[in-house]
């Protein structure tokens, strides 16, 4: 399947030039941290040195400390990276897929009514709480008077939000800068035990990372031409098994990116996970800034963090990458 | 990731055989009536279950000032003064900056002023409503661009809201045109063009943290890589840091660096929606590779586009591990965002300025996502 | 209320009883059998090196579990507020800067170690320098904190370097200045290239609040510890708005002249890559780079190093009219040589604490442990090693030069960074670094930013003087004038 618009060589050629220099400007940070890796500090403040064995005499040091010394430590935080980013990124897709096909082919009307009911309701709750009332009063309480209002007042107050709204608070909710919430979500997390465990950081990034998967799964469904589904309809298919059978695939490349998106943010998050895990549940990004102390930075050792850490990511990009092409989809439309 | 050719196998037949009971019937019939909200629901019971007890809390925080006395740890409400210090009161030339005076400035916000007027006026004459909220809007609009210009005057000193804009804005806009670019050379299927998609992807495999202290060596002019490149320019004793506006492109740079294969990812699998065949047809009509570009390849791009910015400046605005480590927002408050700002004085223990500084952020940013999300949005979506 | 205190007392009741038991069962199984605790530092090699190291000989020793938790430097002093005021209490004892405590006593989360250490010999109390257990340790007359690290700031000098240029290490910091400048710009290290007269950490956020302290110290404190540096100790006005405060910005500002070209973005690591790789001529520094200077890793000026007591004045402030004015004996009863020097106790040395919710057997083996990593023997070897960050701060640490030469250094090297370091030790007029409630505020905040933005030219040196003055008024009328005096008396140990 070869482009019909031929380029002709000068653009071949300038497109591979552009391809070339941006690949060397992402690379080179690399390379240097790769290098950095090797040197003992002496080499590093005398700088700048680029190649191993020419310029100065690597060394292992930084390995055998990261290896050895904090061997524990990193493979803890290494599984629990994994295993915390992973899970996560599955749910955050799934129920964000969900949640995006829902968004793109049913119409929402929430009554306006009924969201300051329910803001009304939950104030008054939390209010009652700080009064002194038992949580589980305040709570039924609240709902009572949600559902009463809700049935009486809420009928008459007919004004409606659409998807856009729903869609729009979504990704309104990571407006706030980390700092200003990461305290009251590790008092959430306490009250419910949760502290230091995988599950809370699981949580906390499906919860996280779910607006923005929603919001680029929106675009890519639209993409997906409709007729196809409205056919399966007609022939009897359930809403359930038009979404598994025909919509996810054909979406297939969005779904790839966002789930590398979502991936890489849980992958990297640092500020909840810093508050949510103690000991158990440390992931890797705090071992990055970890490799900041009091006697400075320790490049060398850092290096060697952020090195192992990138593998993994680089793997699955490498294994997905593939999916993000126009070969499957087309061939999904016409079989 | 699922497979996709499983999946159908998986979902259990709602075509019900004559043996299966009723109340299973009557589930599947449930489910398939009330579709849209069981596709909806479980995503909004996650995020709402998450959003509201620390978005309350935030809220509450902002309004008091933590003290330790008398072996306990007292939470004195202090009403509105996190807000008053921050704008009117100590933090208001760090929060806002310092303004200089400068004709310009005037000759801009006038020109501006005429500007808009003769849109109200416009607007006044196709009978269209809203005389009020326009002329709110048209206020906000000069006062907000005075609070920019009259920072850029020399002599006057930037905030860390302006700075924080200046991240926001510049960066979006490089990493979506870089983004952008290199996702369209990579989709022309020119052979190698594989192994540049998984380059182009790293940069957002590094944790923000690490990336911010790469960037730190790397900007180092004494024992940094780029060192003799800057020995021989003659820079010898130069030193950006020391540059308030080097120092802001200094973390532009790494911003961009870190971002564009954000941009990148999320193109390059919109543009693989494109039907091929539009773009041959386009092809054989003559259209050059700009006019297949603007009038085929974009418009299919926009949806994504408007998307992706919206994240982009959503996420933009938070920016904090960049400064923080290249530069802890120095020199002086130079390249202190918002973000930092707020974290700073969480780090000491001043939570209620700090969750002051959220709010108000907040507040900016909504204003700000819902002017995008009303105006540009819809249109960019074709529904406008 | 009524309840805590009950608490209290039984805590303290299950306290006697368990070390009444300890005492008995010493004979026959070991100690802490089956006794975890879980201490809290920083990711470090620094402090977390020894401490697990340590800890694994104390469990061998008493058959506790020492279990350590580590977090990124620049989030331990959250991370210890918040686990404990929230009740979580998953840590039994932290390792921590003790300037930290005038939050931490406030807020009645440390546990009060002064029976405990009374009542202990090994750890030979006496031993420890005297600015370290009256100031350092103690808070409002109480022992709260072991120290494991002796922490303040001297000059650092190339000897090579002052004997070319023939020149004698800095008394004054007219001195200081005078050697940056003879030194600057020519090559130090044979690379060829030209290096610096003067390395000092001034990145914002970072050390740069400290090394400016140092610099101002001399000028402004002259009559001993309890004197105060910050602020009047009776009306608790901030000892900023005057000629003292503003030579040392001036002198501050000098020292960037002949600085790298990015001093601004400089931390102390930098700065002490700068100079252990042989780039800077002098620098301002904790105990660390005496020691980093031996290690072949690391150093290409072995045995080039001397250190001196942070250099000082023959002006002092005149805290009447705000003027500098020429040292007498009356105003300056510890000056030597018609100069004045006020050594800083930047930070205070990594230190022990307890966790007053801790569970009593918990309390009873954190602190044996700390006792046993303190003690004599112990320290006195972790103090010779870089790795472990831990600096000199007992007496016994100065006396054994074996020890010093054991470890890499030359022997008049060793004589030379001991006794710097002994006579900033010794020193009656050492400055207790700042510790009120909201310290961090006061400096970290406020100091820094205008020390940032002075540096930077954003402010002059009166603007500079007027935004710190006015920030940290602002602070103390917020948390109440009398309580932050009390504390501020308190932390130098002023009886009401």
């Amino acid at each position: 399947m070869r482009n019909p618009l031929k380029p002709s060589p000068l653009q071949v050629a300038f497109t591979y030039a552009v391809l070339v220099i941006a690949a060397i400007v992402v690379l080179f940070p690399l390379y240097w941290v790769a290098v950095t890796s090797l040197k003992l500090p002496i080499d590093v403040f005398n700088g700048p040195f680029y190649l191993p064995f020419v310029d100065f005499k690597p060394s292992p040091h930084a390995w055998q400390y990261v290896f050895g010394v904090l061997g524990p430590d990193v493979k803890r935080a290494y599984l629990n990276t994994a295993s915390v980013a992973l899970a996560s990124a599955a749910i955050t897709l799934f129920l964000g897929a969900f949640a995006a096909y829902g968004l793109t082919r049913f119409e929402y009307r929430p009554r306006v009514g009924a969201i300051v009911a329910f803001i009304g309701c939950l104030v008054l709750g939390v209010v009652l709480s700080v009064l002194g009332t038992p949580v589980g009063v305040a709570v039924a309480v609240a709902l009572a008077l949600f559902f009463l209002v809700l049935q009486t007042l809420g009928r008459r107050f007919k004004r409606s939000l659409g998807n856009q709204d729903v869609a729009f608070w979504m990704i309104s909710n990571r407006i706030l800068p980390p700092v200003v919430v990461v305290i009251p979500i590790y008092l959430l997390f306490q009250q419910l035990g949760l502290l230091d465990t995988r599950t809370a950081l699981i949580a906390s990034y499906t919860a996280v990372n779910l607006p923005i998967a929603v919001w680029l799964m929106r675009d890519y469904f639209m993409g997906v031409p409709q007729d196809v589904e409205e056919s399966a309809q007609i022939d009897g298919a359930s809403r359930y098994r038009i979404f598994f059978s025909i919509v996810l695939p054909l979406a297939a490349p969005g779904l790839v990116a966002t789930f590398l998106l979502v991936l890489v943010f849980a992958w990297n998050e640092y500020l909840v996970a810093l508050f949510l895990s103690k000991a158990n549940a440390q992931t890797m990004p705090l071992l990055v800034s970890a490799m900041s102390g009091t006697r400075g930075t320790e490049w060398w050792y850092m290096s060697v963090v952020i090195l192992i850490m990138i593998l993994p990511v680089v793997v699955m990009a490498i294994i997905l990458e593939r999916y993000i092409e126009r070969g499957l989809i087309v061939g999904a439309v016409k079989g | 990731m699922r497979a996709p050719k499983d999946d159908s196998r998986q979902v259990p037949s709602e075509r019900t055989g004559p043996g299966q009971s009723r109340p299973l019937q009557r589930l599947y019939g449930w489910l398939e009536h009330r579709a849209g909200l069981v596709f909806l629901l479980p995503a909004v019971v996650v995020i709402l279950g998450f959003a509201i007890f620390p978005l309350l809390g935030s809220l509450y925080t902002s309004l008091i000032r933590i003290r330790f006395s008398g072996g306990q740890t007292e939470l004195d409400f202090v009403g509105l003064a996190n807000y008053r210090k921050l704008l009117l009161g100590s933090e208001q030339a760090h929060f806002l900056g310092r303004g200089g005076e400068a004709l310009w400035v005037w000759v801009t916000l006038f020109f501006l002023a005429l500007l808009l007027a003769w849109g109200l006026y416009r607007r006044y004459r196709q009978g269209r409503g809203g005389l009020a909220w326009s002329l709110l809007g048209g206020a906000l609009v000069l006062a907000f661009a005075w609070l920019v210009l009259s920072r850029l005057v020399p002599g006057s000193l930037l905030g860390t809201l302006q700075t924080t804009l200046f991240y926001v804005f510049a960066g979006t806009a490089l990493q979506y045109g870089l983004g952008l670019w290199l996702a369209l050379l990579c989709a022309e299927r020119l052979p190698g063009t594989r192994f540049f998609r998984v380059v182009f992807m790293l940069p957002l495999a590094i944790t923000p943290v690490g990336i911010a202290y790469m960037f730190r060596m790397l900007t180092d002019t004494s024992k940094g890589p780029l060192q003799p490149l800057w020995a021989a320019l003659g820079l010898e004793g130069f030193s950006w840091v020391n540059d308030p506006w080097g120092a802001r492109f200094a973390v532009l740079i790494g911003d961009t660096w870190q971002w564009t294969p954000f941009a990148f990812i999320v193109l390059l699998a919109a543009l693989q929606s494109i039907p091929q065949e539009q773009i041959e047809a386009a092809a054989v009509d003559g259209a050059t590779r700009w006019q297949t570009f603007r009038y085929v390849i974009f418009p299919y791009l926009l949806p994504a586009s408007a998307t992706l910015v919206l994240i982009r400046m959503i996420e933009g605005f938070k920016i904090v591990d960049l400064p923080n480590i290249l530069t802890n927002g120095g020199p002086g408050t130079a390249t202190e965002s918002i973000t930092l700002h707020a974290y700073f004085a969480w780090r000491t223990l001043d939570v209620g300025t700090a969750a002051a500084l959220g709010f108000t952020l907040l507040v900016l940013v909504s204003v700000f996502s819902t002017v995008y999300a009303r105006a540009l949005l819809p249109r960019a979506r074709g529904e406008g | 209320m009524k309840f805590k205190r009950i608490f209290a007392l039984l805590a303290g009741v299950a306290a006697l009883t368990a070390m009444l038991l300890a005492g008995l069962v010493q004979g026959q199984g070991r100690r802490f059998d089956g006794v975890q605790i879980n201490v809290l530092t920083f990711t470090g090699p620094q402090i977390a090196e020894p401490l697990r190291r340590r800890g694994r000989e104390f469990e061998q020793m008493t058959g506790a579990r020492v279990n350590v938790v580590v977090v990124p430097f620049a989030d331990l002093y959250q991370q210890i507020l918040t686990d404990a005021t929230t009740g979580t209490n998953s840590f039994d004892a932290w390792i921590f800067a003790p300037q930290w405590m005038a939050d931490f006593v406030p807020a009645g989360i440390m546990e009060d170690l002064t029976a405990r250490i009374r009542a202990d010999r090994d750890i030979q109390w006496s031993d420890i320098g005297e600015f370290f257990r009256n100031f350092s340790a103690s808070y409002g007359g109480k022992i709260y904190t072991i120290p494991l690290d002796g922490d303040f700031q001297m000059v650092y000098y190339r000897t090579d370097v002052l004997q070319q240029l023939n020149l004698r290490p800095p008394q004054t910091w007219d001195d200081y200045l005078a050697i940056a400048k003879a030194a600057h710009g020519k090559d130090w290290n044979g690379d060829g290239r030209a290096d610096y007269g003067s390395c000092i950490a001034k990145k914002r956020n970072a050390q740069s609040y400290w090394m400016f302290t140092s610099i101002l110290g001399g000028f402004v404190q002259s009559r001993g510890t309890q004197q105060g540096a910050f602020f009047d100790t009776d009306t608790m006005r901030p000892l900023v708005r005057n000629e003292a405060f503003a030579e040392a910005l001036r002198v501050y500002k000098e020292t960037t002249q002949y600085g790298p070209p990015d001093e601004l973005n400089l931390d102390v690591g930098d700065t002490r890559g700068l100079f252990t790789s042989g780039r800077c001529a002098l620098s301002v520094d904790w105990g660390d780079i005496g020691t980093l200077a031996i290690d072949p890793q690391t150093s290409k000026v072995k045995d080039k190093v001397g250190a001196v007591i942070l250099p000082g004045s023959r002006r002092v402030l005149d805290r009447a009219s705000g003027r500098l004015v020429s040292c007498t004996a009356s105003l300056c009863p510890h000056a030597t040589g018609g100069i004045n020097h006020a050594p800083y106790a930047a930070f205070g040395g990594w230190s022990g604490g307890i966790n007053i919710k801790a569970r009593p057997q918990a309390k009873d083996a954190a602190y044996a442990l700390f006792s046993y990593m303190s003690s004599p023997a112990v320290s006195g070897k972790d103090v010779t090693i870089g790795i472990t960050g831990f600096n000199p701060y007992r007496t016994s640490h100065f006396k054994n030069l074996k020890l010093w030469t054991d470890a890499g250094f030359s022997e008049a090297g060793a004589r030379v960074y001991l006794g710097a370091i002994e006579a900033s030790l010794n020193s009656p007029n050492m400055i207790l670094d700042l510790r009120i409630p909201k310290n961090q505020q006061y400096q970290q905040v406020v100091l820094d930013k205008a020390l940032s933005e002075f540096l930077a030219g954003q402010i002059n040196a009166q603007q500079a003087m007027d935004q710190i003055n006015s920030g940290w008024e602002e602070i103390t009328n917020a948390e109440g004038r009398e309580r932050q005096k009390q504390a501020y008396r308190a932390s130098l140990s002023i009886e009401r």
